[in-house]
């Protein structure tokens, strides 16, 4: 597992509770884990997105990971509609692993409310939260 | 890192489990398995008070033509307590005349060596728990004979007459048996064709301040082999791919009987008894409401993790019918027309790659036949399971030593 030092948190990323990130490109959101997830995950062998069109209230379950270790739940960082979902993830759900904030991406939001994403953590907050919570 | 029975040990290493448990099916790997713990039973009361306190009959488990026990060979049992509840399972090599050692799981040592020593009952026997005073360290997989032949002085002769469950060596310098066996170096072992990965390979056994060198050996002498050194997570699907129980989650505080692993009970060839006393038999045959473990393989990778949740198994009623054990992927696996193939198959489909399939073992209220169908749920997700007999086909672990010399 990586030392908080080494968890990879850009900071044009927006971080949920649940180290989903969220980023915004143009007028709508992108959704993937962050490092400290998919490390703590360890290696994923599947993944479930939801439909294009599904409606998500922000903290809903829209899809879910599986690793060798876990299945884990993912949680919407922002309400809104799955206007796009990652099929790569099908045959190479180690995507997520390999490239957290590019090629693992999960979905693309169109968010019902931007200001949403104003009560996620920036990389110092989400930094913070690790090291308050004594995660690592 | 994972506290396994007080011992931290690495769930996987930086390739990755997957990745690992591919190296021992196509390339090797190397397990770290220090934190298992070796018995040594000696005297002239030895036989008879394994043969009271071990399931195994040890005067006629050798072979198919089930042959006593003698030096250099190893069978697999459990000990069992008075309710015929496992306190661990084991694996028994005669080291000579009077002389064997048990091998069992991670901190099991002293109680499997109090277990014998309370039952010894003037029989004249010394139990010697040597936990943390010998290293042990696996090399399993299609490259594990070229690999462990660079690593010692003698090759030729060590690996002449070495068939599945059989030994040479020893790991203590002072034994009559230490010259069968040494490293370049000069470092006695104790050779074994055995292993938890159902693959080919070898377990060596080495005085425990020795080890970290011959880890250091293994990982050079398989450097172009590709060795690959591997974690729990990789063990654990390695081995449940190959039907083998993990103690206390497979097998436990419930009689054995009643699951895949006959062969570690002493049956007469008709199945009808056993051919031997010992602890447990009588709470065996009296098993007033029985359950029943068998194998499952999944349709995908998915699976229902063990300890997350309440996982349960569900008849295709939605009626609870029992737990899940163990449930885990194989990756080395998938299904095509509904039948399992392995990357290892020699009649796996073109173009066959495995996606993996989630396999394990139930614990049932009643009896199944293989082909039933359960649901595995917990919280989370419902999967289905096919009672099976065996999941990863084409396993490579009775493997002819000579043959795998050339792979």
């Amino acid at each position: 597992m990586k030392s908080i030092e080494e968890l990879d948190l850009p900071e044009d990323y927006r971080y949920a509770d649940d180290h989903e990130w969220a980023k915004l490109d143009g007028d709508k959101v992108r959704v993937g884990l962050d490092d400290y997830a998919q490390d703590q995950l360890g290696e994923i062998v599947y993944v479930e997105l939801p439909q294009v069109g599904a409606v998500f209230q922000k903290g809903d379950v829209f899809g879910m990971v599986e690793s060798v270790k876990a299945v884990s739940d993912c949680y919407m960082p922002v309400g809104g509609e799955v206007v796009a979902v990652n099929s790569a993830l099908e045959d190479s759900p180690q995507l997520i692993n390999q490239s957290p904030y590019d090629d693992g991406w999960m979905i693309d939001v169109k968010p019902a409310d931007i200001a949403e994403m104003d009560t996620l953590y920036t990389r110092e907050g989400i930094l913070e939260k690790l090291k308050e919570g004594g995660e690592q | 890192m994972a506290d396994f029975a007080g011992y931290e040990m690495p769930l996987w290493y930086p390739a990755g489990p997957k990745e690992e448990h591919l190296a021992v099916l196509t390339k090797v790997g190397v397990f770290d398995t220090c934190h298992m713990a070796v018995i040594l039973i000696s005297g002239s009361g030895a036989l008879d008070l394994l043969q009271r306190c071990f399931t195994k009959d040890l005067e006629r488990c050798i072979g198919k033509r089930n042959a006593p026990m003698s030096p250099g060979k190893c069978t697999y049992g459990a000990f069992l307590d008075d309710r015929g509840e496992v306190i661990d399972d084991s694996i028994i090599g005669q080291l000579g005349p009077d002389l064997y050692m048990a091998v069992v799981n991670a901190g099991m040592g002293g109680d499997v060596s109090s277990h014998l020593k309370q039952n010894r009952n003037g029989r004249v026997v010394e139990i010697i728990d040597l936990t943390d005073q010998v290293g042990k360290i696996d090399v399993q997989g299609m490259m594990a004979a070229p690999v462990v032949q660079k690593l010692m002085a003698n090759p030729d002769h060590v690996f002449d007459r070495l068939p599945y469950f059989s030994f040479k060596g020893h790991f203590d310098p002072k034994s009559e048996c230490a010259d069968a066996v040494r490293l370049r170096d000069g470092t006695p072992i104790l050779l074994s064709r055995t292993g938890y990965t159902g693959e080919f390979g070898f377990e060596i056994f080495v005085a425990s301040d020795h080890t970290v060198e011959l880890w250091q050996e293994i990982i050079e002498a398989g450097e172009t082999s590709g060795i690959q050194p591997c974690g729990l997570a990789a063990r654990d699907s390695l081995r449940a791919g190959a039907v083998l129980p993990l103690s206390h989650q497979d097998i436990g505080s419930w009689p054995f009987i009643n699951h895949p692993w006959p062969f570690a009970l002493p049956y007469n060839t008709e199945r009808t008894g056993f051919t031997k006393d010992f602890i447990g038999k009588s709470a065996l045959e009296q098993v007033t409401s029985p359950e029943y473990t068998y194998a499952f393989a999944g349709y995908d990778v998915r699976k229902v993790p063990v300890h997350e949740g309440n996982p349960v198994v569900l008849d295709l009623a939605g009626h609870e019918i029992g737990v899940i054990l163990t449930c885990v992927s194989d990756m080395s696996i998938g299904r095509h027309n509904n039948k399992i193939y392995s990357v290892l198959s020699p009649d796996k489909p073109e173009g066959f790659i495995p996606l993996g399939l989630s396999c394990g073992f139930i614990k049932i209220r009643r009896p199944l036949a293989p082909g039933d169908i359960v649901l595995l749920k917990n919280g989370k997700r419902e999967i289905k399971g096919e009672i099976v007999q065996d999941i990863r086909p084409d396993r490579t672990a009775r493997a002819p030593l000579n043959v795998m010399l050339q792979a």
